[in-house]
């Protein structure tokens, strides 16, 4: 068989380990690397502890969205749905509290179980239409902006969204450490509980590696899968309130652009520690650096558009590595 | 109509070299001695038959024939010169033409660019001119009697059209020999006729083909002449009156052939029945299966590849659905949806290909082995944290009983040896301990050691008063391991073999055994 596989590009056992360990620590490197940079170049408005906590604070929401979406890459699946979604729940929880005027928590809960729902129809839509899930997320979250702005008339709700909800956003409410930031990470420690530590989650892993090999294994594939998009959507129904919390309005297609944000996280985050293998440590890596560079790019004033030029070399250089990552596992 | 055999070929016989020549061919791999030096010629215009058991060598040598490798020593003659096959390209160039069990088709092409692929293709402005090639190649598919329109994309045709494009492929490419390798095992008997009819034709315009086949029925009656392959040599050749089922039996099986008497129920001690099949059936691969699984019993299921027999294992485990038939297990009725199903109900598999259905490689020996046991290593059903110490002491005490080679229970499965691999894949059926264990071919790409390790188990288990069924190509693994052997022949089972008379030969004599 030698014959046959010998055309194949074969790597030598070290420049394996050197790309691996390249492709393994790129990032962290790359984000120390940039810290200690923008610490030299400004050593005053950058390196401090007001800076670091809003940078922290600003990226909650991302981290929020793109660990739920790891949730749904895990599983090897994409959802194109969440700023989408995202953008309809911060809508749809200020319209509750303001039209209906609704308890706040009562709203919250509603519209996070919207969130489980939008997720549950995905997950239906990929596992039992067999629609590939790019087409089928992609499909979902269109609807989901129609039903935006069906709800919302394409008019922001402004007015009479009431204090209290501004303040789950923006309030500090233990120890002087934003909410979001809390919020934040009881998410994200609860799905890496849920991903590293739980039997569940050793079945969402074998899910995403090796499908063909759980189902014979005897896990559900398909359930797996749509829990994999109802965290997906929950996480997305959770960072839409927490957006319209803080903008102190529902607009429609607020949140839309998460998305890209959270995939460019989340490919980043692969590329990290493990060999393109997605996880929820590695998404937080991914948003920090992503947050720590646009803060950057914000102190040193550059223009927007350089914002979007990152934004989109991120998202490419991201998922470039982790499929290097990916090809030095499997070589 | 019958096709007047020894006509067609007196006519080439005296005057004509032979096309193909091959002489003294050998193989080795790794040590292992796949063609012992064999020979075999074969005139324009014959149909010369290719028989043996899985392993005897048949792939091997088609696969130097089509330049996917290359001869170790012997010579290769093609119309009188001495060649080596470089590459399939080369081997197309040669004249010959290989149309695999597993056809070769792009479903989103047409039927046109199927036949024209990687062809040179006839140009008009530098485009490509499809009307000028569309001309060319009608008469080309109306000889085959390929009746759909050659704009028809590939996807829509049955197997037997794609049969028929590939057919058309190589006769467009000048064919002088056309190897077929199992042409009739996905064909229905009618399409298998149109075939039969297309090859004679062939024959008679000069084409020769070689064809391989286990069903010796279409080998008798297509065949100029046959040569048998057993362990990598030829060990006969026939033609004419010398051609006959009993005579070709024996070449496959080699040494002494026993009548094998009708079943009788020798009263060996067989335990409490746990898994009842009645008539299972889906078409087409599984026509109606019965048979009992006991309690502390290795039954084996024999047969050559494409019986059957995984397509039975993947109905029992819920892969699959039945069309028809029914299951019990422990006495209750056993109706799987899904693997899951089958799993909660006490099955566990341990599947054909370990690398692609069983294992995931980058991940540690721990996590695979704990894939079906994840409920037995929760702290509570409620909150399903896993118990690391459980976890670590449970997969540490399996690799110590199977004897797994591995630095530690963290290491990621794919840096194992094949046969470790397998270990790890039978220790988390040991690990969930399931009533009925079914094996699909065990011990294939583990070394001769470890695969002493594994029947030792597959034994162990059985004592243990697990059901046990293990599926393998290979005769010489089963009569070792198992208590009874059915032999699977078309998708019915054609034979049980217990006792004295299970063996080696038995097992394959019983495999070319006529479909009932």
């Amino acid at each position: 068989m030698s014959e046959m596989t010998a055309g194949n590009r074969r790597l030598s056992a070290r420049s394996k380990a050197r790309l691996g360990f390249f492709a393994r620590y790129a990032t962290i490197i790359g984000l120390v690397a940039m810290i200690v940079l923008f610490s030299v170049l400004s050593p005053k408005a950058f390196p401090t502890v007001l800076n670091f906590t809003n940078v922290l604070n600003q990226a909650s929401l991302t981290m929020i969205i793109a660990a739920g979406l790891t949730m749904a890459v895990i599983v090897g699946e994409l959802d194109l749905s969440i700023g989408f979604a995202a953008s309809l729940h911060g809508i749809l929880v200020t319209g509750l509290i303001v039209s209906n005027e609704l308890p706040i928590p009562v709203a919250i809960v509603i519209v996070i179980g919207a969130g489980a729902l939008v997720g549950l129809l995905n997950g239906l839509v990929v596992t039992k239409l067999k629609v590939n899930s790019v087409i089928a997320t992609l499909g979902v979250g269109t609807i989901l902006t129609g039903l935006a702005f069906a709800y919302s008339a394409g008019v922001p709700i402004v007015r009479g969204v009431p204090d209290a909800f501004l303040d789950i956003s923006l309030g500090r409410w233990v120890f002087g450490i934003p909410n979001n930031i809390l919020i934040m990470a009881s998410v994200v420690a609860f799905l890496w509980l849920l991903v590293e530590r739980t039997s569940i989650g050793q079945e969402i892993q074998a899910v995403g590696g090796n499908p063909a090999a759980a189902r014979l294994a005897g896990i559900s594939v398909d359930r797996i899968k749509i829990l994999g998009f109802i965290i997906s959507g929950m996480c997305a129904a959770l960072t839409g309130i927490l957006l319209a919390s803080r903008l102190g309005s529902g607009t429609a297609s607020a949140a839309d652009s998460y998305l890209l944000t959270a995939f460019a996280a989340v490919f980043l985050g692969s590329a990290t520690l493990r060999d393109g293998e997605f996880h929820i440590v590695g998404t937080i890596i991914g948003a920090l650096i992503i947050a720590f560079g646009f803060n950057g790019l914000n102190i040193f004033g550059a223009p927007t558009f350089s914002q979007y030029v990152l934004q989109g070399a991120i998202l490419i250089i991201a998922v470039g590595l982790s499929s290097l990552g990916r090809s030095i596992a499997e070589s | 109509m019958m096709f007047d055999k020894q006509d067609a070929l007196a006519e080439n016989d005296a005057e004509l070299q032979p096309f193909l020549d091959a002489k003294d061919i050998v193989k080795s791999y790794g040590g292992v001695q796949a063609l012992k030096g064999v020979s075999l010629a074969l005139r324009a215009g014959e149909v010369h038959g290719l028989v043996g058991a899985n392993g005897a060598g048949k792939s091997t040598f088609i696969k130097i024939l089509a330049g996917l490798t290359r001869a170790d020593s012997g010579d290769l003659w093609i119309d009188g010169e001495d060649v080596v096959v470089m590459t399939p390209h080369h081997a197309a160039e040669l004249g010959m033409n290989f149309i695999h069990q597993e056809l070769a088709f792009i479903p989103d092409m047409t039927v046109m660019e199927n036949i024209m692929l990687g062809l040179p293709k006839k140009t008009r402005l530098g485009l490509v001119d499809w009307k000028a090639i569309a001309a060319n190649i009608q008469p080309v598919a109306e000889r085959v009697g390929l009746k759909v329109p050659l704009t028809a994309k590939a996807k829509t045709l049955s197997t037997a059209e794609i049969w028929l494009v590939n057919i058309c492929r190589a006769l467009v490419r000048k064919a002088r020999l056309i190897v077929m390798d199992e042409p009739t095992a996905s064909l229905s008997a009618s399409e298998a006729e149109r075939l039969f009819a297309i090859i004679e034709d062939l024959s008679r315009s000069g084409v020769a083909v070689l064809y391989v086949s286990h069903r010796l029925d279409e080998i008798l009656r297509l065949c100029h002449r046959v040569t048998a392959f057993r362990d990598g040599a030829a060990v006969a050749r026939f033609e004419g009156d010398g051609l006959t089922r009993p005579a070709l039996v024996e070449a496959i099986v080699g040494g002494d052939l026993h009548p094998i008497p009708a079943d009788k129920r020798v009263n060996h001690d067989l335990g409490t029945v746990a898994l009842t099949v009645r008539g299972v059936a889906r078409l087409p691969m599984v026509k109606g299966v019965d048979f009992d699984l006991h309690h502390g019993e290795v039954l084996g299921i024999g047969g050559l590849v494409g019986a059957g027999r995984s397509e039975l294992a993947r109905l029992i485990y819920g892969v699959d659905r039945v069309d028809a038939g029914e299951m019990k297990l422990k006495g209750q009725p056993f109706a799987p949806r899904s693997p899951s199903e089958a799993v909660k109900a006490g099955l566990g598999l341990v599947p054909e290909e370990r690398r692609s259905e069983a294992l995931l490689l980058t991940k540690s020996v721990a996590f695979n082995m704990q894939l079906s046991n994840l409920a037995g290593i929760v702290r509570n059903p409620v909150l399903p944290l896993i118990d690391r110490n459980r976890r670590r002491s449970q997969t540490e005490a399996v690799v110590r009983d199977l004897a797994v080679k591995t630095p530690g229970i963290e290491t990621p499965v794919g840096q194992l040896s094949g046969g470790n691999q397998q270990k790890v894949v039978i220790g988390r059926w040991l690990l969930r301990r399931p009533g009925v264990l079914i094996l699909d071919e065990p011990t294939r790409g583990v070394d001769v050691g470890a695969r002493g390790e594994i029947h030792r188990l597959i034994r162990d288990l059985a004592a243990q008063g697990m059901a046990v069924l293990v599926i393998s190509s290979e005769p010489d693994e089963l009569p070792d391991l198992c208590d009874r052997v059915l032999v699977m022949v078309e998708g019915r089972i054609a034979r049980e073999l217990h006792g004295d008379h299970l063996n080696r030969n038995a097992i394959i004599q019983a495999s070319y055994a006529h479909a009932s």
